[in-house]
């Protein structure tokens, strides 16, 4: 990626003793080497994507300490990189966003918990759910239970996390289980501080290499008949040494507090939200004094049968505080409450909501009415109620002054090479028709925002093409996938490419090549002209394509609207049976803003020619009907107040931020809009030639009674 | 377990991409800097693509050292009703973090920059489809404790610098925070980042924070300037049109009198008179003159290729592209224009006995927005420039051209319909002359919107004329009718519209 992690590595480098300041994930990088892991992999996403990033600018130290990274092309290839510590003592972690990257990895998840593990393995999950999310709500909790992989779920505080990943490792050893480390999206990027410990070389890792391999044994195989025995031996043997394991280093924790007849179980990950709901209802203080007896569950998953009989004995009533749906947590308790014939009243769905991240406003209903229903005594519930009224009631108010707002979801970037494929696939369907539309995850999702509200289906990473599958001979026209260049290489070659061909499928595919997997944060991946394995050739997606067996093939540049427009018609309208592959080239502008800058503003010190670009809307021609943007989108294309005393609509005006990307022109051209649009081209340190042209111009249209922009004295 | 300071709460409210992340971590150091127990905690996800976002941060006002070894438990995310500063670097974000309960009049300072990033349904209106600002910012203060409301994009174009850097010396100016000023100086500093810039830009904003910025004023109206040629018919203007059109009258024909000659301002103002009298006649109080002194100056220099090329060459035009460039001395600059004239362009020209049949038979064969030229043509350069200079001489043709007769036709067939719904009633009368909104743009755009008129010309207008419709019910059929035009691109809006009408009237 072309952004640099400086500034990160260097915190990867603290030694015993030294302050760790940041945020959540890097702790957790920072954790993984103080564990002495051997090797880390994963797949970027949001919002875990930094672990790896920061792996990788992190050469020398991963050198030193000879941790192997490996930037997966999925999911499913990072999990089975933990196949490492199946039957080697090495330790090692991998990252990727849940649900969706859980789901991909599931496979080899599965075959990888029924043998279990020798060396300590780790899942760091970056739990993608609620407010600023991207996927689909689901819980990563289920993995867990079927697998049989432990799931840590600390409270969202520097120093626990460090420590649940340092006794993950050990949790994993101790019980030859994978655990998966769970952090929600806040607490990803939730600052502080603790402090650090030295890195630590695993005993084998890159530098001090194992001499041999393991000797056969069939035990260690996911491969029947051991499959059955493992089944066993995850319940009967792996289950109680975690158990064990998180009892004896307290890795859950309890709170007590003076209303000793009621508790509330929560997950860690939610501690400081409930706990900032009691201090609100006037049930705590700032510091984490509760009055309420807290059970605080680092471990989401085993659950502990008497660390929770323990808790729940002599109590009226508990509330179990779990986010989403099924309330996993809430049916086990209630399990072994019963089993043990312990009549404390389970409160939890129900009094909180069903779904969704729990808020402030959702937390504080079902805290007051928990309370005020268990009505413990040393509460005056009517004063408690009261209390939690006036708190509930500013969201209230506010909706009553305020309609709903307009949502303002993200969009192309400026100058965003994916903009014009949609412009055109916009104006190709205006002329011949609508065609069912298979999105796909990446940056050119957002095409299914205004103003293309484009796409029929997503049906995951890579899925375009799958999706389409039955839609294409059970429809008149041909259906058109849009997968990126990240989609194509994490699974779409095979699902969907290699699949249509084999199946003699037809249907248009449009690859977007613009380099990176942008929306993760600009990742190289196989297809990148650069590498962080430099020297490397990128893998061609061209020549793959041509090598599987595609026939129909063209390459368009993405901003070459009108080619764009007439190639979709093409392979929309074609006779011809078969796959047809258009590759949408353009690199992707945040990616190359980066580095045109850079390099502009170097040229420029040094007195050599630059030139910018940019674009322009004559607002006396422009008569504000806006047909530009309904093509376009571009956040550098907006409208201003009309200068012209006739005209009250406003009128389109492009803004500073113009990078010169040439959309505006290509669209004017291609859907014949207005002539409004200008393209400036302004030359800096201009050659002699260029200069001595210039004069001459200036001098003839002068003459000619016009005049040049000049630059003001 | 009162008397125990609270956390500070601090909330920003941004869009991806514009910073906001940066402007939290200077908090975030400052804090640290101060010995301040503080946490942030952020939501950047695919929403850094310019999506709405935002950034929550919490200060222990106590330092850690003080608190013998204890340290608050800090909330993650903003709790509604529990904010004290908010921090916006939109109008709309903070309307929508005052929609979400985080305004509250007991505590909360909101600091907010009055510039509007559009949202996609905004810009893609096809008339004004804004939000209003200034209810806007009403809602704002009227929920906030105290409001600092300013152009932050503004204050931070003057220094070259990010708004997030004028925000921050904004926040460090108004002192919610138990930070001095220069400690947020130096955490800009220790960032190391763009130090210069952004001090310049800290400066600026704390500036703004000690005393509010006069908001700059939006684009003004470029009125046409004066000329000999219309002095008499302005006489006359004073005289003849009421007071309330005047100044839309004047001008029109100075404009008219660009577009064509002083003949063609002539035609103007006595194609306006008998609207004048009819608005006396009706008792519109002007309204009605004024506003078609407006749309008729509009329909009657209407867009060819001729007002373009003449528009391109205006040297102010050359100036202030000089300025939005900021062209330097020793620079060089070259202009494209992005021209795709088509067939309808050329038969606008021809006479209209070699232009009709023309038109039709593009109409037949769908060559209407197909057949063009699309052209980036170099206006500042000598054959450029020449060939442009060459197709505004073309303006003493234009009257003898086939679309200026068209033109000229529907005008005057329009202002028939003015004058006759005026005798039933003024409302109707401005009703029927707002119609001509719907007529403008170029191409496909211009076909719609004249198909768009037309229709409720026939369906609604006709039927007002001839005492089908009551013109009450036609007043308000119409208006629905011209915002269901303007609703979508397609006319589905204008058709469902237009039939619920139908439904109404068969009903009553």
């Amino acid at each position: 990626m072309e952004r640099s992690f400086k500034e990160e590595v260097r915190s990867l480098k603290l030694g015993a003793g030294e302050k760790f300041r940041g945020e959540g994930i890097l702790a957790v990088t920072k954790a993984l080497l103080q564990s002495g892991v051997s090797y880390v992999g994963g797949y970027q996403g949001a919002p875990v994507s930094h672990l790896l990033d920061v792996m990788v600018d992190a050469g020398d130290l991963l050198a030193e300490l000879g941790v192997h990274v490996e930037t997966c092309t999925n999911e499913a290839s990072a999990a089975a990189m933990l196949g490492a510590s199946i039957n080697y003592p090495l330790r090692g972690a991998v990252t990727w966003k849940s649900i969706v990257g859980t789901n991909v990895a599931a496979d080899a998840l599965s075959n990888l918990a029924s043998p279990g593990v020798i060396g300590g393995a780790m899942i760091v999950l970056g739990e993608d759910y609620g407010e600023g999310a991207s996927v689909i709500q689901e819980r990563s909790y289920a993995y867990a239970m079927k697998s049989g992989i432990w799931l840590i779920d600390p409270r969202p505080h520097l120093p626990s996390i460090v420590r649940a990943v340092e006794q993950g490792f050990e949790l994993s050893e101790a019980s030859h289980a994978p655990v998966m480390l769970e952090l929600r999206i806040r607490g990803c990027h939730v600052t502080g501080e603790f402090i650090a410990k030295d890195n630590r070389r695993g005993t084998w890792s890159g530098i001090d290499k194992l001499g041999a391999p393991a000797p056969f044994n069939y035990d260690r195989l996911a491969h029947p008949p051991v499959t059955f025995a493992q089944e066993r031996l995850k319940v009967e043997e792996r289950l109680p040494a975690a158990r064990d394991y998180i009892r004896s280093h307290g890795m859950n924790e309890m709170f007590d507090g003076d209303l000793a007849g009621i508790g509330i179980v929560t997950l860690g990950g939610l501690y400081n939200s409930v706990l900032r709901a009691l201090e609100r209802l006037g049930l705590a203080d700032v510091f984490g004094e509760s009055r309420v007896p807290i059970y605080c569950l680092n471990v989401a998953y085993p659950l502990l049968p008497d660390e929770l009989t323990r808790f729940c004995a002599g109590k009226d009533a508990i509330l179990v505080v779990e986010e989403g749906s099924p309330a996993y947590i809430e049916q086990q308790i209630a399990t072994e409450l019963r089993r043990a014939d312990i009549q404390t009243r389970i409160h939890g769905k129900g009094l909180l909501p069903e779904t969704g991240e729990y808020g402030s406003d959702a937390l504080i209903r079902g805290l007051a009415g928990f309370v005020t229903q268990a009505a413990p005594s040393g509460v005056d519930g009517e004063a408690l109620r009261a209390r939690a009224d006036a708190l509930l009631a500013h969201r209230a108010n506010a909706a009553k002054a305020i309609e709903a707002l307009p949502p303002r979801p993200p969009t192309f970037c400026t100058g965003c090479p994916e903009r014009p494929v949609f412009a055109a696939l916009k104006i190709a369907q205006r002329d011949i028709g609508p065609a069912h539309i298979a999105a796909d995850i990446g940056c050119h999702a957002f095409a299914t925002f205004a103003p293309f509200s484009m796409g029929n289906s997503i049906l995951g990473y890579g899925m375009s093409l799958a999706s389409a599958s039955a839609v294409a001979p059970n429809m008149e026209r041909r259906p058109v996938a849009v997968m990126g260049d990240g989609g194509f290489w994490h699974n779409g070659i095979i699902t969907g490419v290699t699949s249509t061909l084999f199946n003699n499928g037809d249907a248009v595919l449009v690859v977007m090549q613009n380099g990176y997997t942008s929306a993760t944060g600009l990742q190289y991946m196989p297809s990148s002209k650069q590498s962080r394995t430099a020297g490397l050739p990128p893998i061609s997606i061209e020549g793959t394509l041509r090598a599987l067996g595609v026939k129909w093939l063209r390459k368009v540049r993405t901003y070459s609207v009108g080619t764009m427009v007439r190639t979709l018609k093409d392979a929309l309208q074609s006779g011809q049976h078969g796959l047809k592959v258009i590759v949408a080239d353009g690199e992707c502008q945040l990616a190359r803003q980066r580095r045109v800058r850079a390099e502009d503003a170097a040229r420029l010190k040094s007195g050599q020619r630059v030139q910018r670009v940019r674009y322009g809307v004559d607002d006396e021609v422009c008569t504000g009907d806006h047909a530009c943007m309904r093509l376009s989108g571009c956040p550098s294309l907006t409208l201003k107040p009309s200068s012209d005393p006739l005209r009250s609509d406003p009128v389109a005006s492009v803004i500073d931020t113009c990078v010169g990307c040439g959309l505006c022109g290509e669209v004017a051209h291609a859907a014949v809009l207005c002539p409004s649009f200008y393209r400036t081209e302004v030359t800096a340190n201009a050659g002699w030639l260029e200069q001595t042209r210039q004069r001459l111009r200036r001098r003839v249209i002068a003459w000619l009674g016009g005049a040049m922009p000049e630059a003001r004295a | 377990m009162s008397g125990v300071a609270r956390p500070i709460t601090l909330l920003i409210a941004a869009l991806g991409g514009e910073g906001g992340g940066v402007l939290t971590n200077w908090i975030v150091r400052a804090a640290e800097r101060q010995g301040l127990p503080v946490q942030s905690t952020s939501i950047p996800g695919v929403a850094q693509r310019t999506g709405a976002t935002t950034y929550y941060v919490e200060i222990y006002p106590v330092p850690a050292a003080e608190l013998n070894g204890r340290m608050p438990v800090l909330s993650l995310s903003p709790n509604a009703g529990d904010i004290d500063v908010l921090v916006a670097s939109e109008l709309l974000e903070a309307a929508r973090a005052v929609a979400a309960g985080f305004v509250t009049k007991d505590r909360t300072r909101v600091m907010a920059s009055t510039a509007r990033q559009l949202l996609m349904p905004e810009k893609m209106a096809m008339g004004d489809g804004r939000l209003d600002g200034e209810r806007l910012a009403k809602v704002v203060s009227d929920h906030a404790r105290a409001c600092w409301l300013f152009d932050m994009n503004s204050v931070a174009q003057a220094q070259g610098a990010m708004a997030n850097a004028v925000m921050l010396g904004t926040l460090a100016a108004l002192g919610d925070l138990p930070i001095p000023v220069e400690t947020f100086e130096a955490a800009i500093r220790d960032d190391g980042k763009g130090v210069e810039a952004n001090l310049r830009g800290f400066q600026a904003g704390l500036a703004a924070g000690r005393t509010p910025p006069a908001d700059a004023k939006g684009e003004v109206k470029r009125p046409q300037a004066a000329l000999a040629a219309t002095q008499q018919l302005e006489n006359e203007i004073a005289v003849a049109v009421p007071e309330a059109a005047r100044a839309f009258a004047i001008e029109g024909v100075r404009r008219l009198a660009r577009y064509q000659d002083a003949a063609y301002a002539r035609r103007y103002l006595d194609r306006l008179g008998p609207v004048c009298h009819a608005d006396a006649e009706a008792g519109a109080q002007g309204q009605l003159a004024r506003e078609c002194a407006r749309h008729l100056a509009l329909r009657m220099a209407y867009d060819d290729v001729i007002r373009v090329a003449a528009a391109k060459l205006d040297p102010e035009r050359f100036a202030r592209i000089a300025a939005s460039t900021r062209l330097k001395p020793n620079e060089t600059v070259a202009v494209y224009e992005v021209l795709a004239p088509g067939i309808e362009e050329i038969c606008a020209l021809l006479p209209p006995w070699l232009g009709r049949p023309l038109m039709r038979a593009a109409q037949r064969h769908g060559w209407l927005g197909r057949v063009h030229w699309a052209m980036n043509l170099n206006s500042t350069s000598i054959t450029g420039y020449a060939r442009l200079a060459l197709l505004a001489k073309l303006k003493r043709l234009r009257p003898y051209g086939y679309r200026f007769a068209e033109e000229q036709r529907a005008i005057d067939g329009w202002l028939a319909d003015v004058v006759a719904a005026a005798s039933r009633s003024a409302a109707l009368a401005l009703e029927v002359v707002e119609c001509a909104r719907l007529i403008k743009g170029y191409g496909d755009t211009h076909h719609r919107g004249s198909d768009s008129f037309a229709a409720i010309k026939d369906r609604l207008i006709a039927p007002a004329l001839t005492g089908r419709l009551a013109p009450a019910f036609a007043t308000e059929a119409i208006l629905n009718a011209r915002v269901a035009a303007l609703a979508d691109p397609d006319g589905n809006r204008l058709a469902i519209c237009l039939q619920a009408i139908d439904e109404r009237r068969q009903a009553a």
